[in-house]
């Protein structure tokens, strides 16, 4: 018995060693949000884990963020957010930017759409991701439909010529919100984010302008409830922004089929992702392999 | 009857009712394809204006082979917005057409210029009796039956099969309709799909290729739909069928006035 379980066990590494004499090809992952931050409170976990493990991520904002502010505004406000920007995607591991379309102005023009199409092709993206066409604001609404309308163009090499097509339509999946209508966001994928919710939450905390500032002014919050140190800013942040929600039941059935073998209750942060009707249509195998932290 | 058919290439308008408009045409009826896009984009090695006019060439062929008229827009190939100016366009192609029923994609297709030109017909309904709305061309007198043409998509709702027609006995004319647009059944989509050397070269595997890439088995709900409009024992019997859908946004028919607008399901 010994004898055989050896053997078995000198089979299975051979196998595995014979596995990592494939080169490691990375993935490659773009998400495309509105404003500087939505990609990072939306799937800010999930590309840490992806930098991690090696794999590339891009995130892409598709304004400056130049009207996220209650007193400034404009190119020093869209600088101050650039700024932002690429210290949270240091933090996280990723590459960040930032285009140059007005906050609050965003409309799914063709010009738009091509600057999109640009993007994906010169990421040379596998997995996409975009917000729903409709979620709370104008400009993710509309960030949502470019993206969509980006989905297959991608491959036609008569759509903005100057960018080499893609060989292959990537997944397009779309980042999680909370509205119901015409239809509740299908949660298709989820990703536990717990071992680097630290990263997250630093790279949110990044955007100070946003988390500090424009965001509590937005809720109603005085500015001396704020506090001022470094820590019990994060603290404070962490109490406000980015809470652990408990786990709905639709949640707990995601978790069951992506992670059969972690007790869900134990979960405390996690990311989800629905499948957009537009891009390549993965099957559940090729799932695991596109969201290699799936165990 | 008057029957007008919106699709965003020259091809579409085929590939989702050929066999239907060719039913139409031997009964009689007066059937009008209009692709709102020239197609200038629907190949790897051809484009712009060489490609359109190949495209155009090849709609007119298609046209005749199944008994219909066919108009190509000149509006850029994945470049389509729902724009006032696309809007008058279709609103008047409609009106010219004195459309009795008006066909087209649903607005959560796969392509952005299928969604646009079914945005684009959804919002030329009702206003195509407005006298003031593109006012150089005389209004209908009465708002057309709209129909979308199927589709496989789920979000936010799935397409629903209200009406479906039996096409078997007009198949291989459809299949000459498709067979009519070279650049794409054998050239830009085989290209798309990583299959450009499994084209074979001669006309019978040619044919056979077609068929079995643009021919689907008859779905349950179709078969349902085929049921209601023909009686079982007719419905069994059906290969290949094309279904629709009732748009809210046009004239709502009764059954009875389907049977009216679609005779060929009384056959």
């Amino acid at each position: 018995m010994k004898k055989l379980i050896y053997l078995l066990f000198t089979i299975a590494t051979s196998i595995n060693f014979y596995g990592q004499d494939k080169p490691f090809v990375p993935l490659r992952i773009i998400a495309i949000g509105a404003h500087p931050d939505d990609c990072d409170a939306k799937f800010g976990g999930t590309a840490a884990l992806y930098a991690k493990l090696g794999h590339k991520v891009k995130f892409v904002a598709l304004t400056n963020g130049d009207a996220g502010h209650q007193d400034m505004g404009g190119g020093i406000l869209g600088k101050r957010r650039r700024a932002e920007a690429k210290k949270a995607g240091e933090i996280l591991g990723v590459e960040y930017d930032v285009l140059d379309n007005h906050d609050a102005e965003l409309i799914p023009t063709l010009s738009v759409r091509h600057q999109v199409i640009r993007k994906i092709r010169e990421w040379d993206a596998d997995i996409v991701l975009g917000l729903r066409p409709n979620d709370y604001h104008p400009d993710h609404r509309n960030a949502g439909i470019a993206v969509q309308d980006a989905a297959y163009l991608v491959i036609v090499p008569n759509v903005t010529p100057d960018t080499p097509p893609l060989k292959k339509n990537p997944i397009f999946l779309y980042m999680q919100d909370g509205f119901q209508k015409p239809y509740p966001f299908s949660k298709d994928i989820v990703v536990v984010i717990d071992e680097v919710m630290d990263q997250k939450q630093r790279a949110f905390a990044a955007h100070e302008s946003q988390v500090f500032e424009w965001m509590p002014w937005t809720m109603g919050m005085n500015e001396n409830e704020i506090p001022k140190g470094e820590n019990e800013r994060l603290e404070w942040m962490k109490n406000v922004y980015l809470k652990q929600k408990k786990l709905d039941k639709s949640s707990l059935d995601a978790l069951k089929k992506w992670y059969p073998n972690t007790d869900a209750t134990k979960v405390k942060n996690a990311e989800f992702f629905e499948i957009c009707e537009y891009g390549k249509q993965p099957t559940d195998e090729e799932i695991k392999y596109y969201f290699p932290m799936l165990k | 009857m008057n029957v007008i058919v919106f699709g965003a290439h020259p091809d579409d308008c085929d590939n989702k009712m050929g066999g239907t408009a060719a039913l139409f045409a031997q009964m009689g009826h007066r059937v009008k394809f209009v692709s709102v896009t020239n197609g200038d984009s629907g190949h790897y090695e051809k484009g712009g204006g060489h490609l359109a006019k190949i495209r155009r060439n090849e709609a007119q062929e298609a046209g005749k082979k199944l008994g219909v008229e066919y108009t190509v827009l000149d509006n850029h190939d994945g470049e389509l917005l729902p724009t006032i100016e696309v809007r008058h366009q279709v609103i008047r192609e409609i009106r010219k057409w004195e459309a009795d029923i008006v066909l087209t994609h649903r607005p959560v297709d796969y392509h952005p210029d299928h969604r646009y030109t079914g945005v684009l017909v959804q919002d030329a309904a009702y206003l195509v009796i407005v006298p003031n709305v593109t006012p150089d061309t005389p209004p209908l007198k009465k708002n057309p039956v709209f129909l979308y043409l199927q589709d496989h998509f789920q979000k936010p709702n799935e397409f629903k099969a209200d009406i479906t027609v039996d096409i078997t006995r007009v198949f291989d004319k459809k299949m000459d309709a498709l067979d009519a647009h070279p650049s794409q059944f054998y050239e830009w989509l085989p290209w798309t799909a990583g299959k450009l050397l499994d084209v074979p070269k001669n006309e019978i595997q040619k044919r056979e290729f077609l068929i079995k890439e643009w021919s689907r088995p008859i779905s349950d709900k179709a078969r349902e739909s085929l049921t209601k409009w023909y009686g079982p024992e007719k419905a069994e019997k059906a290969l290949h069928s094309e279904s629709f859908e009732i748009c809210e946004y046009g004239k709502q028919p009764t059954d009875e006035e389907i049977r009216e607008l679609f005779p060929m399901l009384n056959n």
